[in-house]
């Protein structure tokens, strides 16, 4: 409980170091074009709160997000489980996925405009993305479930099926959740990024494309802490969904 | 009687096993004595089907089902005492109805009733070694494996789980295959025991206790004798 309390005391100082600093750098520079001050941020944040953005913006960019991390996260686990029992299926993915993970994300961005539509190539970039990590993250995890645990469930002719819900998943399950939590974060970026190029009637990376246009850095700022927060709360609503999962194996 | 002929069997060049026999008697306890590390597990390997020999037979095995206790309890960490004992007995009992009656049977002869809702790692060494013994008998099987099972017990412990583990075979009475060191677990509870050496396993000696396991506590003379005659050939 103290740890808890000194680590959020030594949270808020820094936060609050980085706003001093903005001020003080905002009256050196004294320019609203090139840093806007943390007031008229609030400001923009507030005007954005009271336009219709608020309704479109968000929930179009949020079930982007949503929809990304329901695929990648599907087929992410269910390949990597795949993979992670069968040696051979791994060797036929990890070097395909190996040459996903290293392709620029700008390349990823432009190859999802070609593809798709506006409204849908941000989805298909974040998915492209972020499934090579729950994929690696699923089949390590099945990779090192502990050999003692599974020749015990082979000698009591325990089925594939019990094997891989009671014995598989469970013991990968830190590695699933840890892969969870980056991709998520992940999508937020991809999908507000590719947004901008893609420019779909209703999104985040559109506003922040308007942003740039019409040279409102407070707004592209708003926008941005907008990001940020809603990829923290999507974190956090990740980590109580598994959490929850735990207190209820627990009783 | 299950019978293994001529068996060998080899490890990076080396036979552990080499024109290895040995017959064991159904519905009796065999121990094999020996020092760690001369492939007595293998052994156990090779009767849990979970290895074949390089070369040589094991007849009287056919279509036989083998419940396990190993060194370590081996329990699934994120299930319950319970959960575990269910997660082997699934496939054999579709009813749950009928497994839970088969668990609360077992965890009743193996005094952990009240701890059937506990996780694993708020148990004690022992007890988790209980959880073990408990889901090897609640599991329909034909042949036990046991490799050191008592191993990382304290003496007071081992006395109290011997004793549970008594218990449970004397309903069952089925064939029970036993690997140790340890001179006393094999005379509390083989009726034959075979002492093994090494490179290639072999066996030096072997006897039977006249003494059904129960008895034994009242022998305390004659197990002496045995006793002393295991350890000269040991």
């Amino acid at each position: 409980m103290m740890t808890f309390i000194t680590n959020n005391r030594n949270r808020f100082f820094g936060i609050a170091a980085l706003f001093i600093a903005w001020l003080i750098i905002h009256r050196i520079v004294n320019n609203n074009i090139y840093l806007p001050s943390p007031l008229s941020v609030l400001a923009a944040l507030k005007n954005i709160s009271q336009s219709s953005d608020l309704a479109t913006a968000i929930p179009a960019t949020s079930f982007r997000v949503f929809l990304s991390f329901l695929l990648s996260s599907t087929i992410g686990v269910t390949l990597g489980l795949l993979c992670g029992l069968s040696h051979t299926a791994y060797e036929v993915f990890e070097p395909i996925i190996s040459i996903l993970r290293s392709i620029p994300v700008i390349s990823v961005i432009i190859i999802a405009l070609i593809w798709f539509k506006s409204n849908y190539a941000p989805v298909f970039a974040g998915f492209l993305m972020t499934f090579p990590i729950i994929w690696e993250n699923t089949a390590k995890g099945i990779q090192s479930t502990d050999g003692n645990l599974l020749e015990m469930a082979r000698l009591y002719r325990v089925g594939l099926a019990q094997t891989i819900k009671y014995l598989y998943l469970p013991s990968s399950k830190p590695y699933i959740t840890a892969a969870f939590i980056s991709s998520m974060g992940l999508s937020w970026k991809v999908i507000a990024a590719t947004e901008v190029f893609s420019l779909p009637r209703f999104g985040i990376g559109s506003k922040l494309h308007d942003s740039k246009v019409y040279l409102e850095f407070d707004s592209l700022l708003a926008w941005t802490l907008i990001i940020v927060l809603l990829s923290y709360i999507s974190e956090i609503m990740l980590r109580l969904v598994f959490s929850i999962n735990k207190i209820q194996k627990n009783n | 009687m299950i019978k293994l002929v001529n068996i060998s069997k080899k490890f990076d060049d080396r036979f552990i096993y080499s024109n290895f026999s040995l017959d064991i008697s159904e519905n009796e306890i065999t121990c094999l004595l020996g020092p760690s590390g001369i492939g007595k597990s293998t052994l156990l390997k090779l009767l849990s089907g979970l290895s074949l020999p390089d070369s040589g037979s094991i007849s009287g095995l056919n279509q036989k089902s083998c419940s396990y206790i190993f060194q370590e309890p081996r329990l699934l960490p994120w299930l319950t005492v319970y959960d575990n004992l269910d997660f082997v007995l699934k496939h054999h009992y579709s009813n749950s109805q009928e497994r839970h009656a088969i668990i609360q049977h077992y965890l009743d002869l193996t005094n952990l009733s009240d701890d059937s809702a506990r996780m694993p790692n708020e148990l004690s060494g022992g007890m988790k070694q209980r959880v073990s013994i408990a889901r090897a008998f609640a599991c329909p099987f034909d042949l036990l494996l046991m490799d050191e099972p008592f191993n990382s017990l304290d003496v007071n412990l081992k006395q109290s789980i011997i004793s549970s583990f008594i218990n449970l075979w004397s309903h069952s009475r089925k064939t029970v295959v036993f690997v140790t060191h340890d001179v006393d677990e094999a005379l509390a509870l083989s009726h034959t025991i075979h002492i093994v050496r090494q490179n290639p396993a072999h066996i030096v000696y072997s006897t039977k206790i006249p003494y059904t396991l129960i008895e034994r506590p009242h022998h305390q003379n004659a197990i002496n004798d045995i006793r002393k005659t295991i350890l000269d050939r040991l």
